[in-house]
């Protein structure tokens, strides 16, 4: 097992920023993950699909170093931000005080950082409302703006349009196409087609623990999306 | 050391701020202390026993029971929404997290103490004014021992289905050497014997708390791998 971290700054469009090779994760004698192995570059969108219980969750814990690969590594060569399926925030507090929390234990500038990244949500008029009290929406955006405080390399996305109504979701895609065309890499985990061909460069289908294809998508409408899909999944 | 220090003092701010905010748990417990020294103190009958035989008992009890509700709520926090998952992305050590959630559970646990201390000498009558630096002192070190301690079972017990259940099956075992201690040397403290007389006692619970703090942030690391 080995998960490494090497920060490189200096990193270029297109650079290598995650690694993963021959992965395997097991719980309880259960193989989750089966050998998964790829590349990650910077502006790349990687969109990771699969049926329930294909351990597309386990695969981003693996990767954001939240769980151990029981074998393979995860070479990491550059900042990392992680967007739950849950918010990870604290309902009681504002979302300023949220990510002030946060930026500090980061040890990011403080104040700098939350300004920008609520700019970047577009919630700095809500930045004094207590999160318990924001729509499922306006929860993700904050969540992503948490992830952001780092300035990532790497930005991993669980699900990130789950239950959000069609405003929402063009919302945060906005977010995320403007990351993804500044040079982010975003690998994001989706049973939706739509986010994945608009936001997408690639698309990763994962099988029963083994990531069975990787290809580009870029340009593919939602309907060859889903129909690829099918097509690659009844196949394994 | 600051890279400790620093990142557990913030937690411990965040969690005392969100405490101050909410009050559920500072309000239940305080509740629950006065609700136990009203039953102690009308169960006794005051011809037959005097104050001083068992208000140590009393007290411990309150402090004890009440600094669980406490402790539950101190990683439910955490769960919900799955907060710890991003505290543990930060990158702060995870000796950081233990100590700002036990220094947390230590302001909580200090309030509810502060709040019950008075009902408890109003309630028993006491004069402990020329013993209190010693009773305070018996209080801080009982406490530093089953807050540790507490904390970290609590971390243990959070991702189980009955975490509320499991944490005082699994506390009061740990917890009956140092209550003991401290009620040994409150009763002592409260019949005006010499602080001399109770070092015995002390040394233990500075024992315990030695022991205790170190195990605790040896074995956080591992409640938190999955």
């Amino acid at each position: 097992m080995n998960h490494s971290r090497h920060h490189n700054a200096s990193a270029k469009i297109g650079d290598k920023l995650l690694s993963v090779t021959d992965v395997v994760r097991t719980i309880a004698y259960h193989k989750i993950l089966r050998g998964v192995s790829f590349d990650l570059m910077r502006g790349d969108a990687l969109a990771v699909v699969g049926p329930n219980g294909a351990g597309k969750t386990t695969l981003l814990r693996v990767l954001t170093g939240l769980s151990r690969p029981t074998r393979g590594t995860v070479e990491s060569l550059g900042s990392q931000g992680f967007v739950g399926h849950a918010s990870m925030l604290y309902d009681a507090l504002s979302a300023r005080e949220n990510l002030t929390f946060f930026a500090r234990l980061q040890g990011v500038a403080t104040n700098g950082a939350v300004d920008r990244v609520l700019e970047m949500v577009g919630l700095a008029d809500r930045q004094n409302d207590r999160v318990g009290t924001f729509s499922r929406g306006m929860i993700q955006r904050i969540s992503i703006a948490r992830s952001l405080l780092g300035e990532p390399d790497v930005l991993f996305l669980d699900e990130p349009l789950s239950g959000l109504d069609d405003r929402s979701c063009r919302s945060v895609l906005d977010i995320l196409k403007s990351l993804r065309d500044r040079g982010h890499a975003i690998l994001f985990v989706t049973h939706n087609f739509s986010a994945v061909a608009a936001l997408a460069t690639r698309v990763a289908y994962l099988v029963g623990g083994k990531m069975v294809l990787i290809e580009d998508v870029a340009g593919r409408s939602a309907e060859l999306v889903s129909e690829r899909y099918r097509e690659v999944v009844e196949h394994v | 050391m600051s890279s400790v220090l620093g990142p557990a003092l913030t937690i411990a701010a965040k969690d005392i701020s969100i405490e101050l905010r909410t009050r559920t748990a500072f309000l239940s417990a305080l509740v629950f202390a006065i609700l136990v020294l009203a039953i102690l103190f009308f169960a006794r009958d005051p011809t037959a026993v005097s104050a001083n035989d068992v208000a140590p008992g009393a007290l411990w009890v309150t402090f004890t029971f009440a600094a669980m509700i406490g402790l539950n709520r101190a990683f439910l926090l955490e769960k919900e929404n799955a907060a710890i998952d991003a505290l543990i992305l930060t990158g702060v050590p995870k000796t950081a997290i233990f100590i700002g959630k036990a220094l947390g559970n230590l302001a909580f646990v200090f309030m509810v103490e502060l709040v019950s201390l008075p009902l408890f000498v109003l309630f028993y009558n006491l004069d402990i004014l020329a013993q209190l630096p010693s009773l305070i002192l018996v209080i801080v070190m009982a406490t530093v021992a089953f807050v540790s301690v507490g904390t970290l079972l609590s971390s243990m017990v959070v991702r189980t289905r009955f975490a509320e259940l499991m944490l005082p099956l699994l506390l009061l075992p740990f917890l009956v050497p140092p209550i003991v201690s401290a009620v040994q040397a409150t009763s002592r403290i409260l019949a005006g014997r010499p602080l001399s007389e109770v070092s015995g006692w002390l040394n233990l619970l500075g024992g315990f708390d030695i022991a205790f703090v170190t195990l605790s942030i040896l074995l956080f690391e591992a409640t938190l791998a999955e």
